[in-house]
């Protein structure tokens, strides 16, 4: 099994997957019977480092959502490991849970649904504090502000609600409640994605400034090449509930190996009204996660397929940039 | 930040339900009614509001039962306070006796002739709309009729809507088998005939059952057949509710599911549900009504709209004042709801309101 190195030489990662499965029941007929199985999430291991911000891309219905989920354990997974700290989270409950909770937190993608519409920023911000039970009225309070202080909100907007503020700013409270607690992993789910492009920028600092301050450690979900590069220290491209390649930064996009990471990198706009562009333009659509199809899943769209990718499954190569691709074990061998 | 402090949205809704003349007007009058009729004792009634015999003063409406010799009268029976009030006047003494505007019981027989019929409305005698056909005053039996009707409603609908609310809620929140199993038996159980099943219950009941038990009984029965169709919108409305990213925010949060029910799902919800409140209203208020006129329904003497609907249709050419007044009441009573309901259902209306006003 191999394993997406970690870039920095760190005995201990914060957080570690093996071989992660999210497989949806799809039930059919009058009976209800479990008939077929959505394979959203279909074996991913990953490690993310204390302080490390691990970017996740893919096209929608690509399973990076449910696998970020699956870490905050909104979901109970069907098979595989998540390690935090050294402790396997995957099955455990929902009390043993609660000190996990505080670590790893989550940002949603649109804030008007991840904020209650019927609670003030002071009732959203006090809730984690209530739910763990954390100090008294005054301390909550003096935390609220402390928070509101630290996303760039005025103290005077805790008795406002989330309507009354611009998306940027409805944001803002949403980072804010997820830093409430100190948490060491936040799962950031497209959390820029239903933001302006001028508002994007301020969000994805806040988010960087956040995480020097705090050694934050970040699983950055967006399906936004762009905005992933500008923020995470690794990248990881997910096809069909896979990871299909993953690399250092900068390094994936100078020398994608996989011909869909290559295909989406070709799809970056350039600001240059000179520049050419050569796109790979992917036909299809995503194959349906109930049915993927055989051997390599990516086959029925890659410009490069051959007749061994609709047999043989690839696996993930243990390099610096792993890739899971036929072409490049075939040279090897 | 005070504890009462409204919801901006819900402030706003309650604004535009006041910006909605008819229904808040309508609104107004039944709460006016409804708070009157809870010491309509004071206005209607046999018993006077005050007596003073002898100098001292007695005051019969809420106070202990007052034999006639209490009164310098020959008979150990209740006072008849309308015949104490013609005695002292006749004498001239200095005792005197205030009679309520309208000095009849809803129970009370006041045949002068000694023939129980229905006489027409007689203004001398203070019977404003006549009697009915065993001569109770008709406007005394319409009135408390009014407010059984409006209170038997009212506790109708509060345990409907808990019942519907927390089983529908349960439905959509743990959804899976439990809500699969509950609602193919709610399916069976809402297609049991609810007028046979009174008619058992009731032909069951031993005479021994005090009026108010019996009322009770028929509450239950109808609350038993009626609270199925509640839990339709609530378990949809919850699953639509536990869905979305703001529930999951709380669970990410380590949120106890009674917290995510009771802080989270059921407010959202509930704004939708109290659309439906005055309608469910006036269906128990028509539902009660048609029992009463079928013998069904609240049992006799206690006064009913229904009840004096049927005597009206069996005397209407004798005694058209019966069921012109019972019909009238209905009429208004259903219209003012209606209104108070359309009112409601306006101002709550989520596609109609926008949050930038």
């Amino acid at each position: 099994m191999s394993v997406i190195p970690l870039p920095k030489k760190q005995a201990e990662s914060l957080l570690r997957v093996r071989d992660l499965k999210m497989h949806f029941p799809v039930k059919e007929g009058i009976f209800m019977r479990t008939g077929k199985y959505n394979k959203a999430v279909d074996g991913v291991s990953l490690d993310i480092a204390p302080g490390e911000t691990l970017g996740l891309v893919g096209e929608s219905g690509c399973g990076k959502s449910t696998l970020g989920r699956c870490i905050a354990r909104l979901y109970q997974p069907t098979a595989g490991e998540i390690s935090f700290e050294g402790q396997d989270i995957a099955k455990l409950g929902r009390k043993p849970l609660m000190p996990f909770r505080r670590d790893i937190q989550m940002i949603f993608q649109d804030p008007m649904e991840s904020l209650n519409s019927r609670h003030t920023v002071a009732q959203i911000l006090e809730e984690p504090f209530q739910v763990h039970k954390i100090g008294n009225r005054e301390f909550r309070q003096k935390r609220v502000k402390e928070l509101l202080d630290l996303v760039g909100l005025p103290a005077r907007s805790v008795t406002r609600y989330p309507f009354e503020f611009s998306g940027g700013q409805r944001q803002r409270i949403g980072i804010a409640r997820s830093i409430a607690l100190n948490p060491k992993l936040i799962i950031c789910d497209e959390p820029v994605s239903a933001l302006d492009v001028s508002i994007q920028s301020q969000i994805l600092n806040l988010l960087i400034d956040l995480q020097k301050e705090f050694n934050l450690s970040y699983l950055f979900i967006a399906h936004d090449l762009a905005v992933v590069k500008h923020i995470s220290d690794r990248i990881a491209i997910m096809y069909l509930g896979k990871i299909v390649e993953s690399g250092v930064g900068e390094s994936i996009y100078r020398t994608a190996r996989h011909p869909y990471t290559q295909s989406l990198i070709s799809a970056i706009p350039v600001p240059d009204p000179h520049h050419v562009a050569h796109r790979q333009i992917l036909v299809g659509d995503v194959p349906s996660p109930i049915n993927p199809p055989s051997g390599c899943n990516f086959h029925t769209r890659c410009p490069q397929a051959m007749e061994i990718c609709s047999t043989v499954v690839p696996t993930l190569s243990d390099e610096t940039q792993p890739v899971s691709c036929l072409l490049y074990e075939a040279s090897k061998t | 930040m005070s504890l009462f402090k409204l919801n901006p949205q819900t402030a706003k809704k309650l604004r535009r339900f006041r910006e909605i003349k008819r229904g808040y007007y309508s609104f107004l009058i039944l709460a006016v009614f409804l708070l009157l009729s809870l010491t309509g004792e004071l206005f209607i009634n046999s018993k006077a509001l005050v007596v003073s015999y002898e100098g001292e003063i007695f005051f019969p409406t809420y106070s202990a039962f007052h034999p006639g010799t209490d009164f310098g009268l020959d008979y150990q029976y209740e006072t008849n306070y309308r015949q104490l009030k013609q005695h002292f006047t006749d004498t001239g003494s200095d005792n005197w006796v205030l009679m309520p505007p309208i000095p009849y019981s809803p129970f009370e027989n006041d045949a002068s002739t000694g023939i129980f019929r229905p006489e027409p409305p007689d203004a001398a005698k203070q019977h404003y709309l006549g009697t009915d056909t065993t001569s109770r005053d008709i406007l005394a039996r319409l009135f408390f009729g009014t407010r059984i009707a409006l209170v038997f409603a009212i506790g109708f609908m509060v345990a409907v809507y808990l019942i519907g609310v927390a089983v529908g809620c349960a439905m959509g929140y743990l959804g899976g088998m439990f809500d699969i199993i509950s609602q193919r038996l709610i399916e069976i159980w809402s297609n049991i005939p609810f007028l046979y099943m009174v008619i058992i219950v009731f032909s069951v009941i031993p005479d021994a059952f005090t009026i108010f038990s019996r009322i009770l009984i028929l509450l239950g029965v109808m609350v038993l057949f009626s609270w199925t169709s509640m839990t339709y919108y609530m378990r949809t409305e919850t699953y639509k509710e536990k869905s979305r990213d703001y529930v999951a925010a709380a669970r990410v949060l380590g949120a106890s599911n009674t917290r995510i029910v009771f802080r989270h799902i059921l407010p959202n919800v509930l704004s939708t549900l109290v659309t439906f409140m005055p309608f469910t209203i006036v269906a128990a208020i028509s539902a009660i009504t048609a029992l009463d006129f079928l013998g069904f329904g609240l049992p006799p003497p206690t006064p009913s709209l229904g009840e004096l609907l049927k005597q009206g249709t069996q005397t209407l050419r004798t005694a058209p004042w019966i069921v012109m007044s019972a019909f009238g009441t209905l009429v208004v009573l259903l219209t003012l709801v209606t209104f108070v309901g359309e009112a409601i259902r306006e101002s709550f209306d989520p596609k109609k309101f926008t949050l930038y006003k």
